[in-house]
């Protein structure tokens, strides 16, 4: 096996309430091999985001922070690197997409201005040699007429296109890991298929490595290969994409799957209900207690469930955080 | 069975101010036409900006400027004068999209549901009350949870308040306008099955917009697909899924990812963007961005035609 490039060892993030700090990472683990995609699910509010942005040193200032654990990238713990130090690793080594482009395009500067800035910033190029890189990356971005379009103001393109610019400016520094946040949400399916051939093709090519953070089991199943699924703020289960999905071996993994109505090879006549998942997300100031987490919309629960929690249990390369996992 | 909705040859028009003074409309929906019958889901799929809503609060005369016939319920809704016409409103009601925006933040939630009660007036002021509170029933709310704020509920919760503010009037027609879209799967799920489960208790129609393919696919029994204005296909479920025939729906389908490992296959990209709408080409809509596209494609535009029985493709080639 190789070595992986990111190593994550039970990091826990602490944010600041009104009531007292709570986890909202509670002793996460993972690894991220070269040239891999690795995607987590779960629902909103379960700390795919802040995973992201604890990795990318940038949790929200005075409210969050790292409060144990180490977040290896190349051998050296970026949990113990100071401001400029994150600060040459980001947007050079790793970068990020976030999920709302139009809000991380500055609408005041042209796409190239954009795009050769952050050459300019990390690599030290000249004026001209950026000018000339952002319009082969836009090139490389599939958009076209690229010489032209560099002069653009992200409002003349499309939400398509925009995304697509970004996608350029995280890979204008040739990462060795791109972070992407639900970077289709906003997005036609027809134009999400665009950017997740392009995401492919460029893993293929350039090695970099992706974590894809999504909430579409389908996505994962044709981008990943493979997954962690986050449940208020631990993880759930992981393991590689085919048998996490075909065999989930914890319930709210099992929930996610049959509650979405999947588009089939065949259809039919049949048309049964959807599962359910009763209930929704447990709030933040409850997410360190010591219970299975998802008990309480759990329709295998029992005592033991709500007063400890479960510890990972490994089936060949998956892991389940379930008391019950092997009923599954 | 019989058409609760029929809808001929409707257009949608919005004036779009370029320079100085100087009006163009904008075709948001060109001469369309459909049917919707009684207690059946027909939904409207296609690309942002395709006219999916537009057509919808269209047929309700809920925004821009409508042309064409439509019959609800035996009433012929574009030719209504005010008074008749916000009578008739009682027949028609939307869930939005976003539960968030969408309800007054500073009302209770049975003010909420009771609000379109009081401004078409469908029921005596002393029999409100007790319609609020079965209509929280209905929509799986307890009746304590009637004093809360909007901000005091969960985004599942919010969508069952639009949802039971929608049936206060006993419509016949629910537009529900990616009423899912910005909900989690779980609670997604949950919302689904309510609105499944009152169409078979209360006989409810609806026009169902989604860009989630498989929700469509679970809740429709007829598909319009539209593309720039036009309807380019319209199908029963099994047809539309199973065997789609035109280009744009194919490329649509091929791009939805599944976690159905038989489900290989070969994606079509659909190149370029759409063109202009303000400038539609003269031939088919789609013929720019089409893998299939031969020169008398782009001379004039494939009318809807049926194919094979609840089928039909606007497409020369289909
Ligand atoms: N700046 C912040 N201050 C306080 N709490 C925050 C902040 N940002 C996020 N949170 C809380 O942290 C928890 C995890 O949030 P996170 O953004 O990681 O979720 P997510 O899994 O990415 O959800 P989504 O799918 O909605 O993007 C949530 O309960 C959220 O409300
Ligand atoms: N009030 C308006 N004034 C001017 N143009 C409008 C207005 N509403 C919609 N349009 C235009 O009409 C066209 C159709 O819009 P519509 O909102 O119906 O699309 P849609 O298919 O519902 O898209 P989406 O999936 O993004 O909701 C678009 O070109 C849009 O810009
Ligand atoms: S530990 Fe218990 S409550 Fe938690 S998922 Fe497993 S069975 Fe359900
Ligand atoms: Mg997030
Ligand atoms: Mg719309």
């Amino acid at each position: 096996m190789t070595e992986p490039l990111l190593k994550i060892e039970n990091l826990r993030i602490e944010l600041a309430l009104r009531s007292g700090q709570a986890p909202v990472i509670d002793d996460l683990s993972l690894e991220l091999r070269p040239g891999e995609t690795l995607s987590f699910v779960g629902e909103s509010g379960c700390g795919k985001s802040m995973t992201a942005l604890a990795i990318m040193g940038l949790l929200p200032e005075k409210v969050g922070s790292i409060a144990g654990g180490r977040i290896l990238f190349d051998g050296r713990d970026m949990a113990q690197m100071n401001d400029a130090q994150l600060r040459s690793i980001r947007g050079n080594e790793i970068s990020m997409i976030f999920q709302e482009p139009m809000t991380s395009l500055n609408p005041v500067y042209t796409v190239g201005e954009q795009i050769a800035e952050v050459l300019r910033r990390h690599k030290g190029m000249s004026k001209q040699a950026a000018w000339a890189r952002a319009i082969e990356l836009l090139d490389a971005v599939r958009i076209p007429n690229a010489k032209s379009r560099v002069s653009d103001y992200p409002h003349q393109m499309s939400g398509g296109q925009r995304q697509r610019v970004m996608i350029a400016i995280a890979l204008a520094c040739a990462p060795k890991i791109l972070i992407a946040d639900e970077p289709t949400t906003a997005l036609d399916v027809t134009v999400q298929a665009q950017i997740f051939d392009l995401l492919r093709d460029l893993g293929r090519e350039t090695g970099t490595a992706i974590i894809l953070i999504t909430h579409d089991m389908g996505a994962v199943s044709e981008m990943a290969d493979r997954m962690v699924v986050m449940y208020a703020g631990r993880k759930a289960e992981d393991g590689p994409v085919a048998p996490v999905i075909s065999h989930p071996r914890h319930p709210y993994t099992k929930g996610l799957i049959s509650c979405v109505p999947h588009l089939l090879a065949k259809l039919t006549e049949q048309r049964p209900d959807l599962t359910e998942v009763p209930g929704i997300v447990p709030a933040l100031a409850s997410f360190g207690a010591d219970a299975c987490l998802f008990a309480s919309r759990c329709d295998m629960a029992d005592d033991k469930c709500r007063s400890s929690r479960p510890p990972e249990v490994a089936f060949g390369e998956q892991h389940s955080a379930c008391w019950k996992a092997d009923q599954l | 069975m019989t058409a609760l909705l029929t809808v001929e040859n409707l257009s949608v028009r919005f004036p779009i101010k370029r320079g100085w003074g100087k009006t163009s409309w904008l075709y948001a929906v060109d001469d369309v036409s459909f049917e919707v019958q009684r207690g059946e889901t027909l939904a409207i799929v296609g690309e942002s900006g395709s006219g999916k809503t537009t057509a919808a609060l269209g047929v309700a005369r809920l925004v821009g400027n409508s042309g064409g016939k439509v019959d609800l319920a035996g009433e012929d809704f574009l030719a209504l004068e005010p008074e008749a016409l916000r009578r008739a409103r009682a027949k028609v009601q939307v869930i939005f999209q976003d539960p968030y925006s969408s309800l007054n933040p500073r009302l209770r939630a049975e003010a909420i549901v009771r609000e379109p009660m009081d401004s078409i007036g469908t029921l005596p002021v002393d029999q409100r009350a007790a319609r609020v509170a079965e209509l929280f029933e209905q929509v799986g709310l307890r009746p304590e949870q009637m004093k809360l704020f909007p901000h005091q509920f969960s985004g599942g919760q919010r969508q069952r308040i639009g949802i039971a503010r929608a049936l206060a009037t006993n419509p016949e027609l629910i537009i529900c306008d990616e009423a899912v879209s910005a909900l989690d799967v779980a609670v997604q799920a949950q919302i689904l099955n309510l609105l499944r489960r009152l169409q078979r208790d209360l006989g409810l129609t609806y026009l169902f917009i989604s860009h989630d393919l498989g929700v469509v696919q679970h809740m429709s029994d007829h598909i319009a697909v539209m593309y720039m204005g036009k309807i380019v296909e319209y199908a029963d479920r099994l047809s539309l899924f199973n065997s789609p025939r035109h280009p744009y729906t194919k490329a649509l389908l091929s791009a939805v990812p599944s976690v159905d490992q038989k489900r290989k296959v070969e994606r079509l990209l659909i190149p370029g963007d759409p063109p202009d709408p303000l400038n539609p080409p003269r031939g088919c809509r789609f013929a720019s961005r089409c893998h299939f596209v031969e020169d008398a494609c782009r001379s004039e535009q494939p009318p809807l035609t049926e194919v094979a029985a609840h089928h039909k493709v606007a497409c020369i080639k289909a």
